[in-house]
């Protein structure tokens, strides 16, 4: 299989071998992560969350985390590739296809999350058969699934032409694969390729109400509608929501397309990667405006609950992960490497700000789940105390490396990666 | 299958059939109408038929009329509510050992709890014990929240749980401003001899032995004012083991019921109000 797509990309052939080896090797460290993820949820699944350190008093921890983490990098991600299918950002276009294609593994890894959480995984479909008209949960599931539907068919329509001609060579396993994919369409025109982007256009345009209102900012309101939280309790909150969702969906991109490019010996175009950074940071400064004043309205409102979750939060035990990961790591880094001038002409610095504020909304996430459930609802419960066990850790990190194995299958096997021709050079 | 227990208690008891003969009425219509009278309590035979069977012969016999009773207190109209007098409470929690009794709650499942307030400071002290059930809010955030629709609200004011349905994904427990609700992680009182014998019909439905990967385990619980009591014409299990008679329960749509007055007096109040969830539990302080 790696045999026939080395002889496919008629490149330099010893880069091309370096390239397939560390392909190779990525893949086994990653099927290993997902092998020694998967022992951890068979125990979860035979066990029952009694394994997990969740509670009576804290109910929801890491895996839910982690949903609304990748939910928002794939709504960040989708609303990234509207810049450049709907707003005409061409600038951009290089990782368009990846934004899409990152977009629905990210939706993928979030469902597979949230299903890891259910009390009953068996009736997960109770989802899709029972509809409750106030339930906002019951909303998302739907939203979800038609906002995979039509990222799949976004996708499908940016990559056609490429699929087209990759069936047509009839050379191994990739050519085998588009030959499927392509659906039969087989029109390469100039004119075929104005309709595919109107399609996209007319897709991206249905997409951004959905991915705003439907899915990141539904996801968000999930949160705030929750009355019994008050920290939640905001109509800021969902806005928070879809503004943390375009941080961490842009600093991912900048992060896949530079390492994918790097791994692959290839090379980087840096006014791109600056000008994503510049995105990422103004994303991150409206992030964190909007944080700002969540949290002063909060303090200078003197409402007790508020308080008290926030007193958690600066000052708890898990405080690190609000000021270290959350403030320093998320954002006082990455503003500094991005706008320092020693700093912001090294691909690999800007590369480091883009993980580092993943990492960061990693920390949102969580702080956003857990700290308002350690506050207790009735004054005479105690305290609740949560940090991943074992099981939730080494669980999330198979999950996350399966969907890892996706996106590299796809990177491998997909067209997503856009021609040299058919962007104007910013080299 | 008599131990010599049953025959020493069978030993003392009176019989029937002599007391009887000493009044002047018929001492086999007696015993036949007692023998259908216990068939009855136990269901196996319904009202109507008992009532037919006896009729002729209790006319005959005693110049009377049978009459269905169980049509004279119709229970369709029915709201179900509790008042808990906090001046009564000693914080004793017997409600919470006599729920998990008799829901046979597993270890973590609690659906009744009593939090100690203690405020001021000496020697002015005040010491509240609130018990706190499921509230059984009017408008449960709990309900509305459920994805599945797995928790609602029923025509007589319980907020049920369809452990049946339940996919367990917690957001009720969450949106829950009264904590009211558990998860059952499924554990069991192991050092308990013969924990999962005995089984509770929650709701009215008995689910046998307690085993992994059945309902409802894995699903969220919560109190449901011990529906089958209710069924069977008994208060729930806080209510009727309350030492010191602090709790009360009725049908607060019945506005000469003990628990609407009690529920109207100025001493009454419910907690959490400004949530606008209308609970059907009062407290009066």
């Amino acid at each position: 299989m790696s045999q026939s797509a080395i002889l496919q990309q008629q490149h330099n052939e010893e880069s091309e071998t370096i390239t397939a080896k560390r392909f190779k090797r990525w893949m086994t460290a990653l099927v290993i992560s997902m092998i020694a993820g998967g022992g951890a949820i068979l125990y979860r699944a035979i066990e029952g969350l009694a394994v997990t350190n969740l509670s009576a008093f804290v109910p929801w921890g890491a895996w839910v985390a982690f949903y609304i983490f990748f939910v928002g990098l794939s709504a960040g991600a989708f609303l990234l590739s509207t810049l450049i299918f709907v707003f005409g950002m061409e600038q951009y276009e290089r990782v368009g296809r990846f934004a899409l294609f990152t977009a629905l593994i990210c939706m993928v890894v979030a469902l597979t999350f949230i299903l890891l959480d259910l009390g009953r995984m068996d009736r997960s479909f109770n989802a899709m058969t029972f509809w409750n008209v106030m339930s906002i949960l019951s909303w998302e599931v739907r939203f979800y699934l038609i906002y995979m539907v039509l990222l799949a068919t976004e996708l499908w329509f940016a990559m056609r032409i490429d699929l087209v001609k990759l069936a047509k060579e009839k050379l191994g396993f990739k050519s085998k694969l588009a030959n499927v994919i392509r659906l039969g369409s087989d029109d390469t025109s100039d004119l075929s390729a104005k309709k595919d982007h109107r399609w996209m256009k007319i897709l991206g345009i249905i997409g951004i109400p959905i991915a705003i209102i439907g899915v990141h900012g539904g996801t968000g309101t999930l949160f705030a509608a929750v009355a019994a939280q008050p920290y939640w309790n905001t109509p800021l909150f969902p806005i928070i929501f879809v503004v943390s969702a375009l941080v961490s969906g842009t600093a991912l991109l900048i992060a896949m397309y530079v390492i994918q490019r790097k791994v692959r010996g290839k090379t980087v175009d840096l006014t791109m990667i600056k000008g994503l950074a510049t995105l990422m940071i103004f994303f991150l400064v409206i992030d964190l405006t909007l944080e700002f004043y969540e949290f002063l309205v909060a303090g200078l409102s003197l409402k007790p609950e508020k308080m008290a979750v926030l007193d958690v939060m600066f000052t708890g035990p898990m405080s690190w992960s609000f000021w270290g990961v959350q403030l320093f790591l998320g954002a006082v880094v990455p503003i500094y490497l991005v706008f320092s001038k020693r700093t912001n002409q090294s691909v690999k610095a800007l590369t480091v700000a883009a993980i580092l504020v993943v990492i960061g909304i990693i920390g949102v996430r969580f702080n956003i789940v857990v700290p308002t459930q350690i506050v207790q609802s009735m004054k005479g419960l105690p305290q609740g105390f949560y940090f991943p066990n074992w099981v939730e850790w080494l669980s999330s990190i198979g999950v996350v490396a399966m969907g890892l194995f996706l996106y590299s299958l796809g990177a491998k096997f997909l067209p997503l990666e856009t021609e040299e021709g058919d962007v104007n050079s910013h080299e | 299958m008599s131990s010599k227990y049953d025959v020493l208690i069978n030993k003392g008891l009176v019989n029937g059939a002599d007391i009887l003969k000493s009044s002047k009425y018929d001492t086999k219509l007696g015993l036949n109408m007692a023998a259908d009278a216990r068939r009855l309590s136990d269901g196996l035979i319904s009202e109507q038929a008992f009532v037919e069977k006896y009729q002729e012969s209790v006319g005959k016999e005693f110049k009377q009329k049978l009459a269905l009773q169980a049509t004279t207190d119709d229970q369709s109209g029915v709201k179900w509510g509790m008042v808990i007098d906090l001046r009564k409470c000693v914080g004793c929690e017997t409600c919470t050992v006599s729920c998990k009794a008799e829901n046979r709650t597993p270890p973590g499942v609690s659906y009744n709890q009593v939090f100690v307030e203690e405020e001021g400071t000496f020697p002015n002290v005040s010491r509240t014990n609130i018990a706190r059930p499921c509230m059984h809010c009017d408008k449960p955030p709990c309900a509305s929240v459920c994805p599945v629709r797995a928790t609602y609200k029923a025509d007589n004011g319980i907020v049920v749980q369809d452990s049946d349905r339940c996919i367990g994904c917690r957001y009720c427990m969450v949106a829950c401003p009264y904590g009211a609700r558990t998860f059952d992680f499924g554990e069991n009182y192991d050092e308990m001899t013969g924990y999962q014998e005995a089984t509770s019909p929650e709701h009215g439905m008995d689910r046998g032995k307690r085993e992994d990967g059945k309902s409802p385990i894995g699903t969220v619980r919560k109190c449901n004012f011990c529906f089958h009591r209710l069924e069977r014409g008994e208060e729930p299990a806080c209510v009727e083991t309350c030492i010191g008679d602090a709790r009360f329960f009725g049908d607060l749509n019945n506005p000469d019921s003990v628990v609407s007055k009690m529920a109207n007096s100025s001493r009454a109040f419910r907690l959490k109000e400004e949530y606008g969830t209308e609970p059907r539990v009062y407290y009066l302080r």
